[in-house]
């Protein structure tokens, strides 16, 4: 039987859900019904046709603004006339061979490879398809017949959704395997019966088994307890915990289990894990683009993130609440529960998932662009993040590949479409850390006044001059306001070139600062970057805080959301309602309010159904591929048809109704993986060769795949190594040092420079972990974005791992680099009493092992060797600036200017010890440390 | 072994160290890793232009950053004298709060005047421009979508408004590779100050790493970080570079399986012999008195620019593939005639010499030069506080883009806009067409030109676009 809905307009909801539960996908069985097609009508129906639509007829269509060549594939009748190249040659009805057509199919014609995309060339197949049919005579049933022909003989499965823009898309035919993320979770695993132990061994053995593959034997415990010490927190173990785990006398795996649980409760867990997720949303402390405006405070978010891993926040909960935060404290006390003030600020932070991406608004934008940019963002995000379905596609068009028409696009969009942004300011949280604020405030307020002082200054030159250029023409004014108070004539006004660029270039960073510096004071408040729900107001250019209404629906325009032609928002056509995507099976009903609130709780509702199969898959895939470097599914952003398949279906159905089973507990999945024999295995194989021939992809989980640190963590662990990290957790960003020349290199923001990076002024300030960086879109770290630190635009499913040359600059000559390695060398000479036991230390404290006699002898002599050249040669301490100056042209005059920028926080900066510091045989031993934090063995994770 | 990081494009072989370490491991060393990079991935290990017969083999794009004005540079707009100061309001939802309400219309300060055989039409603020008129191919019909500086750079250097996606250059040589091992490929000479969007202009994006444009600083440390800090001694970091090979020894013999760690330490070898070479090339020591003259180098106000295009020359001549420099500040929202009055003189000279120098060295035929900014100006200006200024707002529907050499169409204008300039209305193609002509005149055929990426095959192009074939000499 084959299902079919009304297509003309959008199913309800109850019929929606009563198809599905009477299973989405439906088997196509051969209609008794339709007369016996002939063999090339078939072959028109099931291959030319659909061949004809998603390659051809974009460009050859019976429009002729989209008619290439003259060229129309629209009907059989414009086809046999053939375009401009070659007429009537293009096709000899019943003579393929004679056919140009398969000439330029067949891409023997240079320069008219049809179709033109070489990714889009049709295959071997297809061709022979088109020439069957040429030689059956090209028959062109119609639409209707073509419907009937498809849907009796056409292999694969149809999809029930809300509908597409053509009957055609609506009734098309999927292979099975594109669609395995839309099937139900997989609920009964019979190949677990009567196996013990962790199943994810059943099922990755069962596999290699069958592949014939034998897996390499666990690591030894010095080997895991740095893998799944970095892997949890991001930090290496210390050496005591090294000894403590490998002094454990109790078996492997319960020793394990105990460090894993140790680890697990680590308040650095949070960090590491949090960090994950900052990479799926895009977390930044700026806005991007033009004006770059810090964003006062996204960290209060970065620090939900990070309590919420460390709390072990049920998954469930931790998705509603980033997306309706703000629902559920309005309907929480609708039901007559009331919320401390605390909660509820919790929850406005939280919500602040939906502004993490670059947005802004300009005085040159145009306000139904920028609204429509957030609202196609968030809808391709939340896709993205918590569907695994990259949804940008059905902007402009139903889905090529996938079962999601436009319209689900836009009907997920209509859930956003009364969602309003807002800074809000609510209460500090007894778990925030606000220390340092103080002193932040003091060095912004003296930026500030700084700025304020120049502004005056320059007003009061303009006075100056304007005075006395009034005089000169002996006129009775002292101020160009003056003289237009008095009715003065244009002429008798100073000219605006009257300030030279000098004094101009200032104003107008001086203006711009003002507007910057007055904003920024929101950071020493708790203000939350939040939203909510109402009529979308005209956004002003205004560079400030949005403030919440008093009434959100008395200002602006409720938003009624319509599928957009192209994409564009001055194009709606059919109107639509907030819906959740239609081709997810489900057993329950998920109905979207139409009203202007509580949209975002039914979505939340519905992503956190145990049995959306899109959702959990999506999750447990996520946690596995930061635990493996893949994932099940390669693509854990992507679980279309284009993304990876599972290499490992079951196991991530298992996986997923297990997570459910355990209340969405992300810590109890950590310990399932960990705890495996898959997750403890050697890096190494005994027969990597065959390995390698059996296993060309490393799909089958044999070994454990080695790793890079990743940006974040190689700063993290030269910091703890060198034993100057300062642990403390969470609070407003810190500035570590920045490579000098990348910091105080001039920035171009709208019409101005931005301020300078200037790092915090004490170590201990400084030198915390890198999730707490200052993350300006406009301004990274070097040293992050050189080792794959994503850009924060898009959301980031897994790093890369690339190995470039300004890498090896940045570990071997950066600044950073060399005042670790000093730092490491005092440490290990102050805890030491021998060269020895300091080169026993080093080694134990980057590496985690000690090292063997050879190494020892060779690092004794580079020490003596460095000594020896350290004798001869200074190295001189880095001198900080206190001021840059500008070189600039104004742009209004061409004419070049300076500025003076004053770097209040470096006058109080202590610079971390610098080789000129320590003695020489410390400086030779910091070369020892040096070469070893960059050895791979430190970059690596085994 | 992230799987993330492997090739799936389909024009060559895996990760992206190679790039860096092509041919500088020796050819054994490299052709064994290629031909193992190869077999892996089903790829071809070397880079064919799509059109062998497309003369150029580089580009230097000179990139006019903040929007010059095409009526007050190449397309002379006699009606807007008639005009000039007569007033207007627009409204429309369409427009921005800054192009909207009461406007007026601006006359160009400056004079036009034919030059060459090919009558092209320049201002009278260049002066030496006209002397290579018969070299420049002018363009009238490009228009972008962007009105604000970084998505309208994004648009115009990556295809792709929003930033995130890989840029020309990167595209460029991905598909056509580096001819010098020593340096990357693709090459960024950027005014000191970054310009608006920073470094997702010349972004790999997507494709690998080793792509991203390599910014050489004007001042200071031409790469961040390229040299050692004072004192330490190139045999000082001989010394630590040989005694980490040998740290590194023993978990290489452990890891033979691990490809990564021998790629890491060549990789520290490069970056050695790199510190020497980049000062190299960088200096301008061997070139003659009259070269340095004829770019303007020490003389005001060429300098800066002039510096930046000599050098660009050098690197193409070394065999990088794609240079870009950058020329700021075109943004001249007041006083146009001051503003882009002093501005053309810093770039005109040394483009001029640029040009010339090229065709003397006989590259200007496989060096083909872009000049573009990311977007045009308008013929009417706002009424702003402090009275009337005589600028320009942006216009992303009409612009001048010209190039010239490396298989151009040289000596002649192509499209034209309205007679206000407002708007391309002759042969108007999209940004992305004209992404796909400046790949088709490098020898590249954006269709071709593909990587897999979240889903799909993209392109410089983002979903396909048409070559500008009046473009192509």
């Amino acid at each position: 039987m084959f299902l079919r809905r009304p297509q003309s307009r959008p199913i309800l909801l109850k019929a929606r859900v009563a198809l599905v539960s009477a299973l989405a996908l439906v088997l196509c069985l051969q209609s008794a019904f339709a007369s016996e097609p002939a063999e090339g009508e078939k072959l028109f129906a099931l291959q030319v046709k659909p061949l004809l639509e998603t390659k051809c007829v974009a460009c050859h269509s019976s429009n002729l603004d989209e008619q290439e060549g003259g060229f129309d594939l629209t009907s059989r009748e414009a086809f046999l006339r053939g375009g401009e190249s070659f007429g009537k040659e293009v096709v000899h009805v019943g003579d393929a061979a004679a056919s140009e057509l398969m000439m330029l199919i067949g891409r023997e014609y240079e320069g008219m490879e049809m179709p033109p995309k070489e990714a889009e060339k049709l295959t071997e197949e297809e061709i022979w398809a088109v020439r069957d049919w040429i030689n059956a005579g090209a028959p062109w049933p119609d639409d209707a017949r073509v419907a009937e022909i498809y849907a009796a003989h056409a292999e694969g499965v149809t999809m029930a959704t809300s509908g597409g823009l053509s009957d055609a898309w609506t009734n098309r035919k999927y292979k099975p395997e594109d669609l395995w993320a839309f099937q139900p979770l997989q609920q009964e695993f019979p190949q677990l019966e009567g196996k013990t132990g962790n199943p994810i061994d059943a099922f990755i053995d069962q596999q290699l088994e069958e592949r014939g593959i034998a897996p390499a034997p666990q690591a030894d415990r010095l080997t895991l307890i740095r893998r799944v010490t970095l892997d949890l927190t991001g930090l290496p173990p210390t050496p005591k915990e090294i000894d403590q785990f490998l002094n454990d006398d109790r078996d492997d795996e319960t020793a394990f289990a105990a460090l894993v649980d140790r680890l697990l409760e680590s308040p650095h867990y949070g960090e590491q894990w949090a960090r994950h997720w900052l990479d799926v949303v895009r977390y930044a402390d700026s806005s991007g683009y033009a004006n770059d405006y810090e964003r006062p405070n996204t960290w209060r978010y970065r620090d939900y993130v990070v309590r919420a891993f460390n709390d072990d926040k049920p998954y469930d909960r931790f998705v509603t609440e980033q997306l309706a935060g703000d629902e559920l404290i309005a309907q929480t006390e609708a039901a007559g529960h009331s919320l401390s003030e605390t909660e509820k600020a919790e929850l406005q932070i939280a919500v602040g998932f939906l502004r993490m991406g670059p947005w802004e608004h300009t005085g040159m934008s145009v306000a139904k662009i920028t609204r429509q940019l957030f609202l196609d963002d968030i809808t391709d995000t939340v896709g993205q993040v918590f569907l695994g379905q990259a949804l940008q596609c059905c902007r402009c068009h139903d889905h090529k590949f996938d079962p999601i028409p436009t319209r689900d696009f836009y009907s997920m969009q209509a859930i956003f479409a009364t969602t309003q942004f807002a800074e809000v300011e609510t209460t500090w949280l007894p778990r925030e850390n606000l220390k340092g604020m103080k002193e932040d405030r003091g060095y912004h307020q003296q930026r500030h006044q700084i700025n304020q002082q120049l502004l005056k200054s320059i007003n009061t030159e303009r006075q100056r001059l304007e005075s006395e250029w009034f005089a000169a023409q002996g006129l009775p004014y002292k101020s160009r306001k003056e003289a237009r108070k008095a009715g003065a004539s244009e002429e008798e006004m100073p000219p605006t070139t009257l300030f030279g660029p000098q004094l101009y270039g200032q104003e107008r960073i001086g203006r711009k600062w003002q507007n910057r510096f007055t904003w920024e004071f929101d950071r020493y408040k708790p203000v939350a970057f939040t939203v909510y729900n109402g009529k979308t107001r005209k956004p002003s250019a205004n560079y400030n805080r949005i403030d919440m209404p008093a009434d959100p629906l008395k200002q602006g325009e409720l938003e009624q959301t319509a599928i957009l032609g192209g994409g564009d928002p001055f194009s709606p056509t059919i109107p639509v309602k907030p819906d959740v995507l239609s081709a997810v099976p489900m057993t329950g009903e998920f109905p979207v309010p139409a009203e202007y609130a509580g949209r975002r709780s039914a979505l939340a509702a519905w992503i956190t159904s145990p049995d959306n199969p899109l959702s959990t898959r999506v999750v447990v895939n996520r946690i596995w591929s930061y635990h493996f470097g893949r994932g099940i599914a390669g693509n854990p952003n992507n679980f279309g048809a284009t993304g990876k398949k599972p290499t490992h279906p079951e196991l991530l159905d298992w996986l997923a109704a297990e997570f459910v089973r355990n209340d969405w507990s992300i810590k109890d999945l950590h310990r399932l993986i960990l705890n495996s024999r898959v997750w403890k295995r050697d890096s190494l194989h005994p027969e990597a060769e065959s390995l390698a021939e059996l296993d060309p992809t490393s799909s089958s989980y044999a070994v454990f795949l080695p790793r890079r640190l990743e940006a974040e963590e190689i700063r993290d662990v030269m910091l703890a190594a060198s034993g100057e990290l300062n642990p403390e957790l969470g609070g407003i960003p810190i500035r570590p040092d920045m490579n000098l020349e990348a910091a105080l290199q001039p920035r171009m923001i709208m019409g101005t420079f931005a301020p300078s990076w200037v790092p915090n002024p004490l170590p201990e300030q400084r030198n915390r972990r890198s999730i707490y960086v200052h993350n300006l879109r406009g301004h990274r770290l070097p040293f992050m974005e050189i080792f794959n630190q994503p850009g924060s635009e898009t959301s980031c499913e897994l790093r890369d791992q690339s190995n470039i040359t300004p890498q090896v600059f940045a570990l071997m000559n950066g600044q950073e680099a060399y005042d670790r390695a000093v730092a490491l060398a005092v440490r290990v000479s102050s805890e030491t009493d021998s060269p020895e036991a300091a080169i026993n230390r080093v080694y134990r404290l980057t590496f985690g092992r000690f090292p063997n006699d050879q190494e020892v002898e060779l690092a004794l002599d580079h020490w003596e060797q460095m000594t020896q050249v350290h004798r001869t040669t200074t190295v001189p301490a880095v001198e900080f600036p206190t001021k840059v100056v500008r070189e600039a042209v104004d742009e209004n005059t061409g004419e070049p200017f300076t500025f003076t920028e004053e770097l209040v926080a470096y006058k109080d900066y202590v610079p971390d010890t610098q080789l000129s510091d320590v003695d020489i045989e410390t400086r030779g031993l910091a070369d020892v440390c040096l070469v070893l934090l960059n050895a791979n063995e430190f970059i690596y994770v085994y | 072994m992230n799987p993330n990081t492997s090739y799936t494009g389909p024009m060559f072989a895996r990760r992206d160290f190679l790039y860096s370490l092509t041919a500088s491991l020796g050819p054994v060393a490299f052709s064994s890793m290629l031909a193992q990079a190869a077999s892996e991935q089903n790829a071809k290990p070397s880079r064919v232009a799509h059109f062998p017969e497309a003369k150029a083999k580089h580009c230097i794009f000179l990139y006019m950053e903040g929007g010059p004005s095409h009526v007050d540079t190449f397309d002379p707009k006699p009606k807007l004298s008639e005009l000039h100061m007569q007033e207007f309001q627009r409204n429309d939802e369409r427009q921005s709060a800054m192009s909207s309400g009461k406007r007026y219309y601006v006359e160009s300060p400056f004079k036009f005047a034919k030059h060459g055989e090919s009558g092209a039409d320049i201002c009278d603020r260049w002066e030496h421009l006209p002397k290579v008129a018969d070299e420049l191919c002018f363009y009238r019909g490009c228009q972008v979508e962007s009105v604000n500086h970084p998505t309208a750079n994004y648009h115009v250097n990556t295809g792709n408004r929003f930033g995130g996606d890989p840029s020309i250059g990167a595209w460029v040589t991905y598909g056509l590779g580096s001819e010098n091992a020593d340096l990357p490929g693709f090459i960024v000479l950027p005014e000191l100050a970054f310009p608006q969007g920073g470094a997702a202009n010349w972004s790999n994006g997507y494709l690998p790493t080793a792509l991203q444009g390599t910014p050489l600083r004007s001042k200071g440390s031409p790469i961040l970080d390229i040299a050692p800090p004072a004192g330490v001694s190139r045999d000082h970091q001989r010394k630590n570079l040989d005694y980490l090979q040998e740290v590194n020894s023993r978990l290489a013999s452990r890891h033979p399986e691990h490809a990564d760690l021998a790629a890491r330490m060549q990789n520290y070898e490069l970056a050695f012999r790199m510190q020497t070479q980049v000062p190299e090339v960088l200096s301008l020591d061997n070139e003659t008195q009259q070269t340095l003259d004829n770019y303007g180098i020490d003389q005001q106000p060429t300098d800066n620019f002039g510096r930046r295009c000599l050098l660009a020359r050098k690197l193409v001549e070394k065999g990088v593939r794609f240079v870009q420099v950058y020329a700021s500040t075109w943004d001249s929202h007041d006083y146009i005639a001051k503003a882009h009055g002093a501005l053309i003189p810093t770039v005109d000279k040394p483009i001029a010499a640029l040009i010339a120098d090229l065709k003397e060295r006989g590259l200007l035929d496989e060096t083909l030069i872009v000049w573009m900014g990311e977007f045009g100006r308008t013929p009417d200006n706002g009424v702003r506080g402090g009275g009337l200024a005589y600028g320009r707002d942006h216009n992303p529907n009409a612009m001048t883009v010209w190039m010239a050499g490396g298989g151009c169409k040289a000596g002649h204008t192509i499209g034209a806009t309205d007679e206000l300039g407002a708007t391309a209305v002759e042969n108007v193609h999209h940004i992305r067409d004209f992404h796909v002509t400046l790949l088709r005149l490098l020898g590249l055929d954006d269709n071709k030109l593909t990587y897999y990426h979240a889903g799909r095959f993209k392109q410089l192009s983002q979903f396909g676009g048409q070559i500008i074939s009046e473009l192509i000499g």
